[in-house]
């Protein structure tokens, strides 16, 4: 982890990367405690979900972009599932966006943060990358929208609903193209595992250091509790289309307190 | 007659070598453009150009070069990418780009159909028709920006112009290989 100090920033003891360029309108916040979040889905819920998610796609658009121009040498068909991966972003994006107008949002009524930025753009390997962006962070887009998509159309939004689940068809993609990659490139190289390994040992630390404490509330007097502290439950029918494998799932269900929205019984277990 | 094998390759090799400059110029402008709509216009049409050039390759490898041959273009037209590439402000890359950059290199997509034997040299026509396809579509994606954004409308137009003249002014953006005889004979 060394990007030059010119372009990084500090963040409750631990390096990350400045943020990427946003409008003026955006308040660009740096940790949970700053961001404005509700468990329910009222309609000011609903608008901030739309508005992070729509910043989040933004961030991912950007860190695939990076990815393009710092590893010109990469083989041609990773550059190319890069590239189609900004695409996809980018009309996620967009398409948050306009959902959110429809339902009277704009542009900067929530704070936002460029957490998965800075931390995935400390990396300066493309497997560290991919193992952190791809395989963890749009993985637990995975599950999140595993669950997120049923709680709109539960809360009679299918318009949002139907919006999530066809950005959760594109997201599998992007993850399946990373563990192909991955598992191909440490077949040739073992020494790359390193790579992940240390990756993803450097996201563990920022999260250790970074994540809300039980009774740490939000910018909006919300309190982070046990239960919302844990991960999101494990979508393991999507995250195995993604090609991870039963045991990588077994361990994500562990860390999960083995919540998942499968049926009991649907792992075999 | 028409062109020689060597030189469809060098050509199609140029246009690539085009075609991943200007995705990873978009690549460059998508974090550092700070307008969501601009960073949305660029990540969308980042990967026509990857598709371009993706096409573009694999024609190389189909006459004689490898596959993904890219040569680079002549000094001239290098200083047009650059100073393309160079542009740090939203209003100048938008203009720069679509309404400065983007018609000159469709003129030399329509040119290479001209020099080239329609029948005999199918594949590339074919894969050049695809890309003058396309680009009708990012011009119009750029208008529907302007009409989101009309406070990003360029204010006079001699940055488009200015990177439209040095594109037409490059004159031939090529380097030909010489020819395999010669090379040969040497």
């Amino acid at each position: 982890m060394s990007a030059a100090a010119e372009d990084t920033k500090v963040v409750g003891g631990v390096e990350l990367r400045r943020d990427p360029a946003r409008e003026p309108c955006f308040t660009v916040v740096q940790t949970d405690a700053e961001m404005q979040e509700w468990p329910d889905m009222s309609d000011i819920s609903r608008r901030e979900r739309l508005h992070r998610h729509m910043n989040n796609e933004t961030g991912a658009m950007e860190i695939a972009a990076r990815c393009l121009l710092d590893f010109p040498d990469a083989p041609w068909d990773l550059r190319m599932s890069l590239a189609r991966q900004v695409a996809d972003e980018s009309r996620h994006a967009r398409l948050l966006y306009d959902r959110l107008r429809e339902l009277d949002g704009y542009k900067g009524e929530f704070p936002i943060a460029n957490f998965e930025w800075g931390v995935t753009l400390m990396l300066e390997d493309l497997p560290g990358r991919l193992a952190v962006q791809n395989r963890t962070f749009e993985a637990g887009l995975i599950d999140v929208l595993g669950t997120l998509r049923n709680r709109w159309r539960e809360a009679g939004d299918d318009v949002t609903a139907d919006l999530l689940e066809g950005i959760l068809a594109d997201e599998i993609t992007h993850v399946r193209f990373a563990n192909r990659w991955i598992k191909r490139i440490t077949e040739q190289n073992p020494r790359t595992l390193l790579q992940v390994a240390m990756a993803v040992r450097f996201l563990g630390r920022v999260n250790e250091q970074l994540a809300p404490k039980p009774g740490d509330a939000n910018a909006v007097g919300i309190q982070w509790t046990e239960e919302r502290r844990l991960p999101p439950a494990v979508n393991v029918e999507d995250r195995r289309a993604a090609e991870f494998t039963d045991e990588e799932i077994s361990e994500v269900l562990r860390q999960a307190g083995f919540r998942s929205i499968l049926p009991v019984g649907a792992l075999g277990n | 007659m028409g062109l020689t094998i060597r030189q469809k390759a060098d050509r199609i090799g140029t246009f690539r070598f085009v075609s991943v400059y200007l995705m990873e110029t978009l690549a460059r402008w998508v974090p550092t453009t700070p307008e969501l709509e601009a960073k949305v216009l660029f990540g969308r049409h980042l990967w026509d150009f990857a598709q371009h050039a993706d096409g573009l390759g694999r024609r190389t490898g189909e006459l004689r070069a490898a596959a993904h041959y890219s040569p680079r273009p002549a000094d001239a037209y290098m200083t047009v990418l650059d100073t393309l590439a160079g542009a740090s402000g939203t209003v100048e890359r938008v203009a720069g780009f679509y309404d400065g950059f983007l018609p000159d290199l469709e003129a030399r997509y329509r040119r290479y159909l001209t020099e080239t034997d329609a029948l005999n040299d199918e594949p590339s026509v074919r894969i050049i028709e695809r890309i003058l396809h396309d680009l009708p579509r990012l011009h119009a994606d750029r208008s529907a920006f302007a009409a989101q954004r009309p406070d990003l409308a360029a204010q006079d137009a001699a940055w488009p112009t200015r990177i439209g003249a040095l594109s037409k002014g490059a004159g031939n953006m090529v380097i030909d290989r010489p020819l395999a005889r010669t090379a040969a004979a040497v």
